[in-house]
């Protein structure tokens, strides 16, 4: 166990996306914020004739303006709370979409856990969470290892049209950060249970109904919460077991420490429990636990203080489980609450999307076209890159990589060519400055 | 910075000045393709082009790019190999497995991996170059460390490489073995899984997948580890079978027909066959003839990786602990290996040095060759 969260701690998951609750708070904030200013910035500049996603833009917004000081009314934007609540919905979406489609344990749930951390860095007012929960159905079975027939998946989905599928894969994983593997708390379940399986006086009914209904929980609860982004995989198990049958957690984790606690002599914070502790708080990563496994007898006391730690994290862990028990599956789809609560968020996001990005589609055909057309610029030697007619820079030099960057980001050539007016960019520079 | 996977996700102007309009994760993209510069194409494979490559910042510090090209015959979006050696080469970080530095995007949604730079080639162009290269068993021990280091590395982490082959292991400026091309690559953690039998290049594959083995684990890399000791010991491929059907034959004929007595449940497997003639499983002292070179400690490894029964085959981590490694002679150090002859021209080199004279690239190292055992001749 002990070299198992070590590992842990050089996985993707910690290094990249685990925080504190008060970190991924901020990292939320500032994703709203800068989706709020890009969006505000690209109505903005957009005709407003041209803008089909905003709604009924005001009559005024037509008229040619004299002093040129006037911008488009901007819609009124999703607050970072309104969006949480969304994503939390849409997983649900997701995980429903999962069942349906009769995926694995696994895959449904590395699909949530991709789909939240995407829409930890991008807004759902910038990519549609309806379209990317598809994508992240997708891309959750390839990386489990299952490389589904893109036209099979997406009649599944009714999705007719391959495009609309792939269309945001490579988005997602650009989101992700590349980083494709969502370490799942079922394994760690399966050893819990094999575990608690040796102990002579534990009944073999009772293990079977925790183990049941911990599994229910792990399918549910930590998916549909933050979860993933502040536990590790123990660590949930532990809480899931806990809610299912809490003297059941309570005996693994005892076995566990007694078993444990000799090693904290010898390898200092490298023991599972202060992985665990430390694990916990993204920051105190960063600032390696302090090493007191220098000094010879104080081996039990850390052991109880790590202990403590652990125990404060599973409990808190428990707690966010608890809010979102298997049952609210139901509250999710329950027709009262959608239109009380979700219905109207819905509403809004619908007035406030990006409107360059949120048809993923029509965002790649622009990219597409716009690649074609630095093509000349390509060398030979890069086959790939002609064969589809863009797909970006060749070789030959330390240029490449910077024309690769024009094509790939330069959103200001995909305004000029969706809005048909080469002025727009010129709004962006306008001295005065874009409107928020 | 802290705290957030891409730093800070404002739409702030580029570093030069160019006005980017681009979304936090875009923005991060392009801070990771600017940490580099790409050179010249230094080679292919079925489904990447390599680039040589240099930190822009320092251009001494050169790099590998890895290109995924888009194939035209896969059209469910981004390809199996790269989602796999993605996956994987991010979370592996250890000595022997090469190190994935970076990924970024071009163009429309081309991935390209940066790569840590490996110079000096691999260990199918050491074998094969019998004329210019020669080694010796404290050099074999060293490289089969390496690669079995990086196995059980992989298997303590729930991946199987399933693709193990001398091509695949490639030599770092210091002479350190690197396993690479993760493009088949599969976790193997959920024991009931069901898996693709067809993984493997034949002549490095065991016999369960041979068979049709649904259900497998990483016994399946020990036994490619096994083909690539005994091919760098008698420096040709150990069974190179040309078709599923021989390659079983090869097997049956050269370490023993797996049957139900030495191997339980065989005969289930979906596609056994085995040449009518059974041939016992060969002892130790079969394999001293040919393989003696390493010792009888060596040949004492070799047959326990060659365990045709997989449950009974030896793990990655029990060959570690094998006395071979500590017996004499020691495993060369990594900068006294030899290497490669030639310079980057590596291709169609000519072979004029009939003699196995060495090249001045390996020739600070000559006495030390000398003394070694020269498996050169063997053909
Ligand atoms: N890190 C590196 N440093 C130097 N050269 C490299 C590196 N990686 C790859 N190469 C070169 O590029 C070639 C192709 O790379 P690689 O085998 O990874 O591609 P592939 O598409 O997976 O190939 P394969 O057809 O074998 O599956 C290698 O044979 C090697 O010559
Ligand atoms: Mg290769």
């Amino acid at each position: 166990m002990a070299a198992e969260d070590a590992r842990y701690r050089q996985s993707s998951q910690y290094l990249l996306w685990s925080f504190s609750p008060s970190q991924l708070a901020s990292i939320r904030e500032n994703t709203n914020a800068a989706a709020r200013s890009a969006i505000a910035a690209r109505l903005s500049s957009l005709p407003a004739s041209s803008s089909n996603t905003l709604s009924a833009p005001t009559s005024s917004a037509n008229t040619p303006d004299p002093e040129g000081s006037s911008t488009p009314a901007l819609p009124e934007f999703l607050t970072p709370a309104e969006e949480a609540l969304l994503v939390t919905f849409y997983t649900s979406e997701l995980l429903r979409a999962g069942d349906h489609a009769n995926m694995s344990d696994e895959i449904k749930a590395t699909a949530a856990a991709i789909f939240r951390r995407f829409y930890v860095v991008n807004s759902i007012m910038t990519y549609p969470p309806q379209e990317m929960l598809i994508v992240a159905l997708f891309f959750g079975c390839k990386a489990e290892g299952h490389f589904p027939s893109i036209s099979e998946f997406g009649k599944t989905f009714g999705k007719e049209n391959p495009d609309d599928i792939l269309a945001g894969e490579f988005l997602l994983c650009q989101g992700l950060r590349f980083a494709l593997e969502v370490r799942n708390p079922f394994r760690a379940l399966k050893g819990a249970v094999m575990e608690l399986g040796l102990l002579p006086d534990i009944e073999a009914s009772r293990l079977a109904a925790a183990e049941r209904r911990a599994r229910e929980i792990l399918r549910f609860s930590p998916l549909i919460t933050d979860a993933y982004f502040h536990y590790t995989p123990s660590q949930i198990m532990l809480a899931a077991l806990s809610l299912a049958d809490r003297g059941l957690a309570e005996r693994l984790i005892q076995e566990t420490f007694h078993y444990v606690a000799p090693a904290s002599n010898n390898s200092g914070a490298d023991t599972p429990m202060s992985d665990a502790a430390t694990t916990t708080t993204a920051p105190s990563k960063r600032a390696p636990a302090t090493r007191v496994g220098g000094e010879e007898d104080k081996a039990t006391i850390i052991g109880s203080h790590v202990r403590d730690k652990v125990l404060g994290a599973i409990e808190a862990c428990r707690d966010m489980l608890a809010k979102e028990l298997p049952e609210r599956r139901e509250h999710w789809t329950n027709k009262t609450v959608y239109k009380a609560q979700l219905q109207p968020l819905r509403k809004k996001l619908n007035k406030c999307r990006d409107p360059e990005r949120s048809n993923l589609v029509g965002l790649q055909r622009a990219r597409r076209q716009q690649a074609a057309r630095k093509d000349d610029s390509d060398d030979e030697d890069d086959l790939d890159g002609q064969a589809r007619g863009g797909g970006g820079g060749g070789g030959g030099g330390g240029t490449t990589l910077e024309e690769d960057g024009a094509v790939f980001g330069d959103a200001a050539n995909l305004k000029g060519h969706k809005g048909g007016g080469g002025q727009v960019k010129k709004g962006l520079e306008d001295p005065f400055g874009p409107p928020l | 910075m802290a705290g957030s996977p891409f730093g800070a996700p404002t739409a702030a102007p580029a570093p030069d000045g160019q006005q980017l309009d681009l979304d936090g994760p875009e923005q991060w993209n392009e801070t990771v393709k600017r940490k580099y510069v790409k050179e010249k194409k230094i080679g292919e494979g079925t489904y990447a082009n390599v680039y040589r490559g240099h930190m822009r910042h320092d251009p001494s510090t050169l790099v590998a790019i890895k290109k995924i090209k888009h194939q035209d015959d896969y059209r469910d979006g981004m390809p199996p190999a790269a989602v796999r050696e993605m996956k994987y080469l991010q979370e592996l970080r250890h000595p022997n497995i090469i190190r994935l530095l970076d990924t970024f995007g071009t163009g429309v949604d081309t991935l390209n991996f940066v790569l840590e730079y490996l110079p000096l080639g691999d260990l199918e162009m050491l074998i094969r170059d019998v004329h210019r290269v020669r080694y010796g068993v404290a050099d074999i021990k060293a490289w089969m460390g390496m690669l079995t280091r990086a196995v059980w590395f992989c298997h303590s982490n729930y991946v199987l490489h399933r693709d193990i082959k001398p091509n695949n292991l490639l030599i770092a400026a210091d002479g350190e073995v690197k396993l690479a091309d993760f493009g088949l690559a599969q976790s193997f953690a959920d024991p009931g899984r069901r898996m693709t039998a067809n993984v493997i290049t034949r002549w490095y594959r065991p016999p369960e997948l041979l068979f049709g083995a649904r259900h497998y684990g990483g016994a399946v890399d020990v036994w490619s580890v096994a083909m690539v000791f005994a091919e760098l010991i008698i420096r040709t491929p150990f069974l190179p079978g040309d078709s599923e059907f021989e390659q079983i034959a090869l097997i049956c004929k050269h370490i023993g027909t797996p049957t139900e007595e030495n191997w339980p449940g065989v005969t289930q497997l979906r596609d056994y066959t085995v040449p009518s003639e059974v041939v016992p499983v060969w002892g130790k002292e079969a394999y001293m003839g040919r393989f003696g070179a390493v010792g009888a400690d060596g040949v004492d490894l070799l047959v326990k990786t060659l365990a045709l029964n997989p449950a009974k085959r030896i793990t990655a981590h029990e060959m570690l602990q094998h006395r071979w490694w500590r017996a004499d002679p020691k495993p060369t150090p990594k900068e006294d290996l030899p290497r490669k002859s030639g310079g980057e021209e590596k291709m169609g080199a000519d072979l004029k040095r009939k003699n196995g004279l060495l090249d001045e690239e390996n020739g600070t190292r000559g006495a030390k060759v000398a003394r070694k055992l020269d498996f050169g001749q063997a053909k």
